[in-house]
């Protein structure tokens, strides 16, 4: 048997976006292009293969036009006219694959210069659309942007369902536009299983990271901005015996944990549990929504089939909108809704996710339906089951709750998603379903979740289905290949500034990784770990992830040594099943193959890097530097 | 003192004395590493019984003990389970467990 390691060192994203910036915008110094003659440059952050950025210099400062020609007819166009300058820096968004782009930049006096932008073609592995209902009337200069939920690429698609976007990281769950046009995702950095990345990431439309956001506590699930601009944001407490079940008030400008709220303290972890709750995730917090006019945030919890309400300064709960079977009556008749108006259309939600507050305070989110019951012999099948956008109107003083509209029940099994998934309010009577986490055996709703479906097997398929509804009338149906977290109507270009220059910024911190104290006996041989056990190990500047493969019941602990002090990792690789999988993106095909990522926070100086396995310790011959 | 022990055994050990009682399996890895945990503690505290059991060798113990998963650490005192920790466990969690028995 051979022995052997694989080892990796790259820089974080930002640093290298920053160092390419420096590199084109001292070129554009140097050079300084005429309009006649612009430097051009595809891709010009790394992760955009639909972007472009245009450079050039005009005597006057005046305000270009630009246009990106649709690949039919004029009517296609996508057009956006920039601040005045003489120092002209336009980002080239919505370019086709695979297609020499023909993009105009105009000026005011009538002159106008012809590009020709030719990109390649995207990954072979890309989610395809597979049928669109959709007008240009409709849809306009916007995009549907579909999120991953698996390891898919976040992906825009047109009114034609051309691809007209993608970021090649496979950032983490939602999408959200914030008000300085940028977006915030996030990050496609592994922290911990199973899907909790380092933080979010606050980029523009080109793909350059503006900030992250690291979070002791990582990231799943959601954010949401706040007036201030400051954002909330979905953690946990690695410390705890439980996950998903805290929110975090995280500064714009420093990064810093501003407040915290755990459910922990507003209800019992025991009870109204749904089918996929255990002790571990016993609320899987999915969405949070803060409501000004009530100073409230309502959040949603898989685990429990609840929406709750929770008090912003103190953290009270106030009220919870779900099935009350099983939860004690004392909470029952304290927080809990009585169905009233037409009880025959009236469902609650199961499993839900992605709660929203209207602005009359209506509550809608989409009710994925999994199980459909609380008690175990009533559970529905997922073949014989539904999924739906839902909008609630609640009155809080009576604790009465009327279903006042659905979409998706009349559809059943075909848009049944058993995970993942959003609703949006654009007005009354206008919303956008998203049904991104379809999962088919045979033709039927599968029983496992589309992440843990065998891709590989014919008999299987990953569906996501958008819908835009307004008035009861279906305007908008967007389906494809895969499953994708969440659906973001957005267009390219925003008011504001499209593209601003200057380093990004790794903000905020990881958490220190958790150290074990015992240390198993092993002798130590010197030699490379067995390429059975295919190690990976890939370094960045603030941690390093270990890769590896092992049979069940290996004992494995990883040891940072030098000759001032020892650091150790235990690594389980014992069976884990996940009851959720909301994002597929760090997922093994191979349960055997494990992953631990180790924050250098704490940590000073050289260490070399030995790898404990069952009665041996074998060296890997990697250094990592911690600052 | 750590003895293994297996169904017969511990029916008959006395019920009334502080004890910890270990379930494990030996396809487990956090079973293994806890083995040098439960090694250190017993290093510090040589006077307290810790007894080990195969899960899979004595079902019908661990079903009586309403033990699920491996590895899972029972702490009894007069008879009675006072306490449980499932999973692998680092010795101040271990140790505040025993302290709570003597």
């Amino acid at each position: 048997m051979s022995n052997k390691i694989r080892f990796t060192n790259q820089e974080h994203l930002i640093t290298r976006q920053n160092r390419a910036e420096k590199k084109f915008l001292a070129a554009f110094a140097a050079e300084k292009p005429t309009f006649e003659a612009p430097m051009v440059i595809l891709n010009p952050y790394l992760i955009n293969p639909l972007g472009a950025l245009v450079l050039f210099t005009t005597p006057e400062k005046v305000a270009p036009t630009l246009t990106v020609h649709g690949k039919r007819y004029a009517r296609e166009d996508l057009t956006h006219t920039f601040a005045a300058a003489t120092e002209h820096f336009l980002p080239v968004l919505g370019l086709y694959e695979d297609f020499a782009n023909k993009v105009t930049i105009s000026l005011p006096d009538g002159r106008s210069t012809i590009l020709t932008i030719v990109t390649d073609k995207l990954p072979a592995d890309i989610c395809r659309c597979r049928n669109i209902q959709a007008t240009l009337d409709y849809l306009g200069d916007d995009l549907m942007f579909l999120t991953p939920a698996g390891k898919n690429l976040p992906t825009a698609y047109d009114y034609k369902g051309d691809i007209r976007w993608l970021l090649t990281e496979n950032t983490m769950f939602d999408l959200k536009r914030m008000k300085n046009g940028n977006i915030v995702t996030g990050s496609s950095r592994f922290c911990h299983m199973p899907y909790n990345s380092t933080g979010m990431w606050e980029l523009n439309m080109l793909g350059k990271v503006h900030k992250e956001f690291r979070m002791p506590g990582n990231y799943h699930h959601d954010h949401f901005e706040m007036e201030d601009g400051n954002l909330l944001a979905l953690t946990q407490d690695f410390s705890r015996d439980t996950v998903e079940d805290m929110c975090a008030l995280i500064d714009r400008n420093t990064g810093d944990i501003l407040k915290t709220w755990d459910y922990r303290k507003a209800l019992p972890m025991n009870v109204g549990g749904s089918g996929s709750q255990d002790a571990h995730d016993w609320f899987h917090n999915n969405a949070v929504w803060y409501d000004k006019k009530t100073h409230s945030l309502t959040l949603s919890g898989r685990h429990q089939d609840a929406v709750i309400n929770i008090d912003y300064e103190t953290g009270d709960l106030n009220w919870i909108i779900g099935d009350p079977e099983g939860w004690p009556q004392e909470l029952v008749d304290k927080y809990f809704f009585k169905p009233v108006g037409d009880l025959s259309k009236f469902d609650w939600q199961y499993e839900q996710h992605a709660c929203v507050i209207c602005p009359n305070g209506d509550v809608m989110c989409f009710d994925n339906g999994q199980y459909r019951a609380k008690a175990k012999e009533k559970y529905i099948e997922n073949k014989h089951n539904f999924s739906r956008g839902v909008r609630y109107r609640i009155d809080t003083d009576k604790m009465e709750i009327e279903q006042v509209w659905q979409y998706g029940k009349e559809r059943g099994q075909e848009f049944f998603s058993a995970y993942i998934c959003n609703v949006e309010y654009y007005a009354e009577g206008h919303y956008l379903i998203h049904s991104g986490g379809i999962g088919r055996e045979d033709g039927y709703a599968s029983k496992a979740l589309g992440a843990f479906l065998d891709m590989n097997d014919p008999r299987m398929e990953l569906r996501s289905i958008t819908v835009e509804e307004k008035d009861g009338v279906v305007l908008y149906q967007l389906e494809t290949e895969g499953n994708f977290y969440r659906a973001e109507k957005l267009p390219l270009y925003h008011g504001g500034d499209n593209l601003v220059f200057g380093d990004g910024q790794l903000l905020g911190s990881l958490e220190v990784t958790e150290e074990f104290d015992t240390v198993p006996e092993a002798e130590e041989v010197y030699e490379l770990p067995p390429s059975f056990h295919n190690v990976l190990i890939e370094e960045d500047e603030d941690r390093f992830v270990f890769h590896g493969k092992f049979e069940k019941g290996t004992l494995v602990m990883l040891c940072l040594e030098n000759e001032r002090e020892n650091h150790h990792y235990f690594i389980n690789t014992a069976a884990v099943v996940h009851l959720a999988m909301c994002s597929g993106a760090f997922l093994e095909k191979d349960d055997r193959d494990v992953k631990i990522h180790i924050s250098k926070l704490g940590l000073h100086g050289e260490f070399k890097l030995k790898l404990i396995i069952n009665d041996k310790k074998y060296q890997t011959g990697v250094t990592i530097y911690c600052p | 003192m750590i003895i293994e022990i297996n169904e017969q055994e511990y029916q008959s050990l006395n019920p009334a004395a502080p004890k910890l009682v270990e379930f494990y399996s030996k396809t487990c890895g956090p079973c293994k590493m806890l083995s040098f945990v439960l090694k250190d503690i017993s290093k510090q505290k040589p006077d307290f019984p810790i007894y080990t059991i195969d899960f899979d060798e004595n079902r019908d113990l661990k079903e009586q003990l309403g033990v699920k998963g491996f590895p899972t650490m029972l702490f009894f005192k007069d008879g009675k389970e006072v306490s449980r920790l499932e999973g692998l466990k680092q010795k101040p969690a271990i140790i505040k467990a025993i302290e709570a028995l003597v």
